[in-house]
C-alpha cells in the first residue's frame, strides 16, 4: 500500500496536534494542576503516536510516545513541574523537527539524545536550551548561490558581466499578480536565461502573489533595453536593477493555512450560480418596486432552487473521501498484528463514500482507535477486522467490526458495579444495548492490563465523545462467538443541519434530527405512570418521559388531548422528551457560541430564524447530562 | 498593420465592446464566437492573429477553449478575458498557455497595449 498520498494530510493534521500541545503546555505553565490541561495534553501525544506508527515513522512514533509517559506520569501526580514543561516543550521542539523531515523526504533525525538526556534540573534549564540539539536549520536549500556573490559585490548594480540583477514592481491594483508574473517571466525568458526568480516559478504556479519580484537574467541585452521591454508590460510599474535583499527566515514557516483543492469547473458552476443570484435579485427588485406579487413568488422559488443549488455546490468543495482516512488503516492492523503475535485479516470496504473534510478530520483518530482496540480486544489469535461505510438516508454508517469472540456483557455489568459507575439495583435493570455503552464510560477500559496500543483510558469515551461532538451517534452490536460490530452514525456534512423547532413555555428551540428518533403527539390517556417516572409504550416497550421544559427549568403546561414526544437516545436507551408544541422542521445554519455562552451545558449552538429570532440549538444528551464537565458521574436511571 | 482578431464571450455586448476598441485602433475583427465550442471552430477556419477569450462560457469554458487550441496551434495567441476576483481561473489559463490577460471593465489603453505588444512580439 502506497502511504504516500497520506504523508500530506498526516503532516497537516499533526502539525494541528503539535499547535495544541504548545498551547496546552503554555497554560499549564501557568496552571500546573490544571487536570484538564494534562488530560488533553496526554490525548494530543497519544494521538501523534497513533498516527505516526500507522504511519511507520518509527522514530516520531517513539518520540511522541515517550512524551505520553511522562504526561502518564503527571497525571497520577495531578501536577506538571515547571521544568518538565521546558522539557516537554523541548519535545515537541524536536517532533516539530521531525516533521519538517518527513515533509522533506528526508530520514528522520536522531532522538537518542533527548530520549536519554535526564529530566534537567533547574538550573541548566534557566541557561540554555535543555540538552535537545537546536534543531539543524536547513537554511540554504532554497536561497541558491546568488547570494554568496551578491554580497561580494553588493553596491555594484549589474553583477558579473551579463548577469542583470531585476527587481521589478507590479502596479498596486494589479489584478492577478501571480498570473501577471508568471507571464513576466515568460517575456524575460525570451530575453535570455532566468537563473533565478523570487518568488520562484513553481510558488507562482500556486498562485503566491507577489508585488515585487527578484530575477536574475543572464542576458547580452542592456539593461536600458531590458528595462524598456518590460515597462511595455501591463502593471509593471517600475523596473530597477539591484543586488538581491536577503529577505528574513521568518517567512519560511508557512502559517500552515489550509487549503482544498476544487476542480475549477466547479468553481465555473459557482461564477454561474452567481451570476443567476444576482439576476434573480434584480427580478426580484423590480416585481417588489412594481408590487407585482406573483412574479415575487416566482422569484423566491428561484431563489431558493438557487440557494439549494448553492449549498449543494459549497458541500462538493468540503467533501472528501473517507478512503483517504481509512486508506492507512491496513498498515496499522498489519503493524499490531505483527505486534501481538496474532494473524489478523483486514478487510476494507469503504469505496465512493465522501464526507464533510471537517468531518473526516476528526474521525481520524477515533477510527484507529476502534480498529486497534478491534485487533488488540477483538480477536484472540486469528481473525478478521473490517472496516466498511455506506449511506443510510443523509448519514453515512461507518463500521468497525472483527468476527472475535465478542463482548461479555455479564462481565462489562460486573466490572461497571466494582468501578462504582452503577449500584447492582441499576445495574441490574439495564437492557443489553445499556450495557454494552457503559464501555464508553470514562475510565471504562475492559481490557485486563494496560497495552501499548489502546487502553490506559485513552479509549472508547473518546471515540464516542468525538462521533457526538460531530453530531453522530455510536452503536455497539456484539454477540458471543460472532465478534462485535461497532457503528458510527455520521452526518455528511456540518454547519448546515436539519432541525426540529419545539416550543417550550413559548420559546423555540432546536433539535437536530439526528438526535430525534422520532417526533410523535401521544394521546395522553395512553401515558402511564411507572412508580415515579412517566412512561409511554412504543413498539413494546416502555419508553421513559421527560417534560424538557423542567429540565429547562420552565414552567410546564399540561393541555390539550395529545402530548407532543421528542423521542430521542440517551446513554443507548430511548426517552422521551415532552415539548408544548412542535414548531416545524428546517435547514438551520448553526453557529457555535463564544464564550461564556459555550458554557451553557446541553447548547451545541445557535441560529438565526427568517424572522430574525435568535434559537439555541440543543444537544440532548448533553442536556440531560447536566453538562459535559458531569457527564461522567451520573447515569440517567430512576431519577430521571 | 492591423491583426486579425477573433473576438469570444458568451455576452454580446462584451464582444460588441472589445470589437469597437479593436476596430477603432484599425484591427479587424474576423470572427465572433459564444462558446467554446465554436471559438475552437471558428480558430481552425479562420487562423486569426489573436483571440480575446473570455474565461466563463457555457458549454466548453475559456480555458478548454484555449486548451484545445493550443494543442492543435501551439502558437496560437491567446488573450484570456476576466472579471476581478477570477485571479485563480487567470493563474491556470497562463499556465495552460495564455499569452495575457486583460480585466473587466476593459480599460481601451490596455486593451490595446495587449494588442500591441502581440503584434510586435509576433512579428
Amino acid at each position: 500500500m502506497d502511504m504516500s498520498k497520506y504523508r500530506g494530510m498526516f503532516l497537516s493534521e499533526t502539525a494541528e496536534h503539535l499547535k495544541k500541545m504548545s498551547a496546552l503546555l503554555l497554560a499549564l505553565e501557568n496552571d500546573p494542576a490544571d487536570r484538564d490541561g494534562i488530560d488533553a495534553l496526554f490525548r494530543e501525544a497519544h494521538s501523534i503516536k497513533g498516527m505516526a506508527a500507522s504511519m511507520g515513522y518509527d522514530r516520531t512514533a517513539e518520540l511522541a510516545h515517550h512524551l505520553e509517559d511522562l504526561m502518564d506520569g503527571f497525571r497520577q501526580s495531578g501536577v506538571v513541574p515547571p521544568e518538565a514543561v521546558d522539557r516537554l516543550l523541548a519535545g515537541t521542539d524536536l517532533l516539530e523537527g521531525l516533521l519538517e523531515d518527513i515533509s522533506a523526504e528526508r530520514d528522520e533525525r536522531e532522538i537518542a539524545d533527548f530520549l536519554t538526556s535526564p529530566a534537567p534540573s533547574k538550573k541548566e534549564v534557566e541557561g540554555t536550551s535543555v540538552s535537545v540539539e537546536p534543531l539543524p536549520e536547513k537554511a540554504d536549500d532554497e536561497q541558491p548561490e546568488i547570494e554568496a556573490e551578491a554580497s561580494e559585490e553588493s553596491s555594484s548594480e549589474i553583477v558579473a558581466s551579463g548577469r542583470l540583477q531585476l527587481v521589478i514592481e507590479l502596479a498596486e491594483d494589479a489584478a492577478a499578480p501571480a498570473a501577471r508574473a508568471l507571464i513576466m517571466l515568460r517575456e524575460i525568458g525570451r530575453m535570455g536565461t532566468v537563473l533565478n526568480s523570487r518568488p520562484g516559478e513553481e510558488q507562482l504556479r500556486k498562485g503566491e502573489a507577489a508585488r515585487k519580484i527578484e530575477i536574475t537574467l543572464q542576458s547580452d541585452r542592456s539593461a536600458d533595453e531590458v528595462r524598456a521591454s518590460l515597462l511595455v508590460m501591463a502593471d509593471v510599474e517600475r523596473v530597477g536593477f539591484a543586488a538581491p535583499v536577503a529577505e528574513p527566515r521568518a517567512r519560511r514557516r508557512e502559517d500552515g493555512s489550509r487549503t482544498v483543492r476544487v476542480r475549477t469547473e466547479l468553481l465555473d458552476q459557482f461564477i454561474n450560480l452567481t451570476g443567476e443570484l444576482i439576476t434573480n435579485r434584480y427580478m426580484l427588485q423590480t416585481s417588489v418596486r412594481e408590487e407585482s406579487w406573483q412574479e415575487t413568488r416566482a422569484g423566491l422559488d428561484r431563489l431558493s432552487r438557487l440557494v439549494t443549488d448553492l449549498h449543494h455546490h459549497v458541500l462538493q468543495v468540503r467533501m472528501m473521501p473517507l478512503e483517504s482516512v481509512t486508506g492507512r488503516l491496513p498498515r496499522v492492523v498489519r503493524d499490531l498484528a505483527r505486534k501481538c503475535g496474532k494473524e489478523v485479516n483486514f478487510c476494507h470496504e469503504v469505496a465512493d463514500i465522501e464526507l464533510d473534510r471537517a468531518i473526516l478530520e476528526h474521525l481520524s483518530d477515533p477510527l484507529t482507535h476502534m480498529v486497534r482496540n478491534a485487533v488488540d480486544h477483538g480477536i484472540e489469535s486469528q481473525g478478521e477486522v473490517s472496516v466498511s461505510a455506506w449511506r443510510e438516508k443523509d448519514l453515512v454508517v461507518v463500521e468497525v467490526g472483527d468476527d472475535g469472540r465478542g463482548m461479555d456483557v455479564e462481565s462489562i455489568r460486573q466490572k461497571a458495579i466494582e468501578k462504582g459507575l452503577l449500584s447492582p439495583v441499576q445495574a441490574r435493570g439495564l437492557r443489553e444495548r445499556e450495557v454494552l455503552q457503559l464501555v464508553c464510560h470514562p475510565g471504562f477500559s475492559t481490557a485486563a492490563q494496560v497495552t501499548e496500543t489502546s487502553g490506559r483510558g485513552v479509549g472508547m469515551d473518546v471515540v464516542k465523545a468525538e462521533v457526538e461532538a460531530l453530531g453522530g451517534t455510536l452503536d455497539i452490536i456484539t454477540s458471543p462467538g460472532e465478534g462485535t460490530r461497532i457503528q458510527l452514525k455520521l452526518p455528511v456534512s456540518v454547519a448546515i443541519i436539519q432541525i426540529l423547532l419545539v416550543e417550550c413555555d413559548g420559546k423555540t428551540l432546536g433539535i437536530p434530527i439526528t438526535r430525534v428518533q422520532r417526533a410523535l403527539e401521544i394521546e395522553r390517556s395512553e401515558v402511564r405512570s411507572s412508580g415515579r417516572q412517566m412512561v409511554v409504550p412504543l413498539d413494546h416497550e416502555m419508553v421513559p418521559l421527560i417534560s424538557l421544559n423542567k429540565v429547562l427549568k420552565l414552567p410546564t403546561h399540561a393541555t390539550g388531548e395529545t402530548v407532543p414526544v421528542v423521542v430521542t437516545e440517551f446513554r443507548g436507551r430511548r426517552l422521551g422528551l415532552v415539548v408544548d408544541r412542535f414548531a416545524g422542521q428546517r435547514e438551520a445554519f448553526v453557529k457555535t457560541l463564544a464564550s461564556p455562552l459555550d458554557r451553557l451545558s446541553g447548547v451545541s449552538g445557535a441560529t438565526i430564524l427568517g424572522d430574525g429570532s435568535l434559537i439555541f440549538i440543543l444537544d440532548p444528551q448533553a442536556l440531560l447530562d447536566g453538562g459535559p464537565g458531569r457527564a461522567t458521574n451520573r447515569l440517567v436511571g430512576e431519577d430521571a | 498593420m492591423g491583426l486579425k482578431i477573433l473576438v469570444v464571450d458568451d455576452a454580446l455586448f462584451m464582444r460588441n465592446m472589445l470589437k469597437d476598441i479593436f476596430v477603432r485602433a484599425g484591427h479587424e475583427v474576423v470572427g465572433e464566437a459564444s462558446n467554446g465550442n465554436e471559438a475552437v471552430e471558428m480558430y481552425r477556419e479562420l487562423r486569426p492573429d489573436m483571440v480575446t477569450m473570455d474565461i466563463v462560457m457555457p458549454m466548453k469554458s475559456g480555458i478548454e477553449a484555449l486548451e484545445d487550441i493550443n494543442r492543435e496551434f501551439p502558437e496560437a495567441q491567446v488573450v484570456m478575458c476576466s472579471a476581478l476576483g477570477q485571479e485563480a481561473l487567470v493563474l491556470e489559463a497562463v499556465q495552460a498557455g495564455a499569452r495575457d490577460f486583460i480585466v473587466k471593465p476593459f480599460k481601451e489603453s490596455r486593451v490595446l497595449e495587449v494588442v500591441q505588444r502581440i503584434a510586435g512580439g509576433g512579428a
